[in-house]
């Protein structure tokens, strides 16, 4: 049901750049309403009845496009799907009218449960089933188009019959639904695995991508990247970004900066940035 | 609605997974730190090493990742809490709370939720000094105030129309979730409308006791929740009202009230009832 003339179709522009909406960053927004072609929510933060975040947003959307980027969708969770989250992320879908709607192929709570955190799986065919039939449902829920995000992952498990870019392949492919696709995130996975992030890139289907997630990391003195959110974007992952546009740009681009936010002007022009890479 | 077909070694491995991701991080070495060797054999078995890991550690990456989230959580919801009791110890009550009740919703928010009544029941086991004690629980309940009241729903604003003048007297007034009635015996609030913008992690002395209990409201406004002092008097009526008709809890007030402040009270309730109507204290009137 949803092609690629669908996302063409809505508020944002196919190279669209966008930021991630942080609390931090209210102040300067609301007082100088800065060009940025749209706006990135955590669904999570906005589902609930509390009133600042709400008033916040309608603020927001009266001069922004926004996008839905969820994290408790739990899609590949033992559980069915949580039906009272997905009416409240439908709804809140409606009421922005995001032109698409995002959350990441993993999973976030068992027996009864919530993690708070984006959890690996071994990459096996049947979860390849599963993975497909429930975000194809979910998409059909939201009535909107539905990308699956790829992790950052800092374990792969012996049971793995697929790399993870056969088995978010496969996922998309088979779902109907689009690609999420973070280079930071690829970055992040093939330095704590060992894998060619640039074999990931060209594995990856780009008329099935709907946006495209930029970010920074930390290194830790054991080696491991942790995907922190709390650094500008590294060289290596503009390398990737790059590499990405080449392969199948244009597409919307997005940049997420969670902790040690600096102030918006910065994170900005950090996204700014973007149209460098983009040869 | 759609099941899909979940492979039955899905909900073995997310136990496994969910087990090792609830260990409690060690505090022994002063830090909270995982502690792989206490992992599920079987998880550890699937996991494979990197080439700079073994399996059990780059698991515990997301075992510490699991509770660093949820301390730094609890820690936000209680600002003030956290800085009194210092981070490490007030951590350790974080991670007993939780692996009591873990958190259950996609809404992060309700991690903290029923915290307050876990420190007290640990406080009450620790036999801490009477008054510590009672600051830190004090300290408790004006975290949780102030997150209840910047939390609330949309409220109304009770704005009595000549039909609800008529029936003030009988009706209740409902109070609104955007306000809470507190007392504090230490000067807790201004200290922390301090330590909120104050990025240390040290811990912080209790602060000095008050001669006499004050009396406040905390009140959310459009920029943020703002705090409104009250006299004593003022205070009880909002309390008495919330559980009484109007009528009736003026009765009530009146009662109570000290002979010397008796004669000025019948014009204070006014004042005290117009105000509060005027800064939206009441969401109605049943």
């Amino acid at each position: 049901m949803n092609t690629k003339e669908t996302v063409v179709q809505g508020a944002l522009a196919r190279d669209a750049l966008g930021l991630g909406l942080r609390i931090p960053h209210y102040a300067h927004l609301f007082e100088h309403w800065p060009k940025v072609d749209y706006f990135e929510i955590i669904s999570e933060n906005f589902l609930g009845e509390a009133l600042p975040p709400r008033r916040n947003l309608e603020r927001v959307r009266e001069r922004y496009a926004i996008v839905l980027h969820g994290v408790g969708l739990n899609l590949l969770g033992h559980a069915p799907l949580d039906e009272a989250y997905l009416d409240q992320l439908a709804a809140l879908a409606d009421h922005v009218d995001a032109p698409f709607v995002t959350d990441h192929l993993c999973w976030t709570g068992a027996r009864g449960m919530t993690h708070h955190d984006l959890l690996p799986v071994p990459y096996v065919e049947d979860l390849v089933a599963l993975a497909a039939e429930r975000a194809s449902y979910v998409q059909k829920r939201l009535g909107r188009p539905f990308g699956l995000e790829n992790l950052s992952s800092y374990v792969e498990f012996r049971s793995s019959t697929l790399t993870e870019w056969e088995f978010y392949a496969r996922a998309v492919r088979e779902s109907g639904c689009w690609f999420m696709l973070d280079v930071n995130n690829i970055y992040v996975s093939s330095q704590n695995h060992g894998f060619d992030p640039e074999r990931y890139l060209a594995a990856v289907d780009f008329s099935r991508v709907l946006q495209v997630h930029i970010a920074g990391h930390e290194r830790q003195p054991n080696g491991t990247i942790i995907d922190t959110h709390d650094h500008p974007v590294s060289d290596p992952v503009w390398d990737l970004y790059r590499a990405a546009w080449r392969l199948g740009g244009p597409f919307p681009t997005l940049l997420e900066w969670d902790d040690k936010i600096p102030e918006m002007p910065v994170a900005l022009a950090e996204l700014e940035k973007a149209r460098e890479f983009r040869g | 609605m759609s099941a899909g077909v979940v492979p039955p070694w899905l909900y073995v491995f997310q136990s496994r997974f969910t087990a090792m991701l609830r260990t409690p991080l060690d505090p022994s070495s002063g830090t909270f730190s995982p502690a792989p060797s206490r992992y599920d054999t079987e998880l550890r078995h699937l996991a494979l090493p990197s080439r700079k890991l073994g399996a059990a550690e780059r698991l515990a990456v997301y075992n510490r990742q699991y509770w660093i989230r949820l301390f730094q959580c609890v820690q936000s919801a209680f600002p003030l809490t956290a800085r009194l009791v210092g981070y490490f110890p007030f951590n350790g009550y974080v991670s007993r709370f939780l692996s009591e009740a873990p958190p259950r919703s996609w809404n992060i928010d309700q991690v903290p939720d029923g915290f307050e009544t876990f420190l007290e029941k640990a406080l009450a086991e620790e036999r801490p000094a009477r008054a510590d004690r009672e600051a830190l629980l004090e300290a408790a309940a004006l975290d949780v105030a102030w997150r209840r009241v910047f939390l609330a729903p949309p409220c109304d604003e009770f704005r009595p129309t000549a039909e609800d003048a008529a029936r003030l007297t009988t009706g209740r007034l409902r109070p609104s979730a955007a306000v809470a009635i507190l007392r504090e015996r230490w000067a807790l609030a201004a200290l922390r409308a301090r330590l909120v913008a104050d990025a240390s992690e040290t811990t912080h002395p209790l602060p000095e006791q008050h001669p006499s209990p004050r009396a406040f409201a905390l009140v959310r406004r459009p920029g943020g929740v703002g705090e409104l002092s009250l006299a004593p008097l003022e205070a009880r009526l909002f309390e008495l009202l919330a559980g009484h008709p109007v009528s009736e809890a003026l009765g009530l007030l009146e009662a109570e009230c000290p002979e010397p402040e008796r004669a000025a009270l019948p014009a204070n309730a006014q004042r005290w009832l117009a105000r509060s109507v005027e800064l939206g204290f009441w969401s109605g009137l049943e």
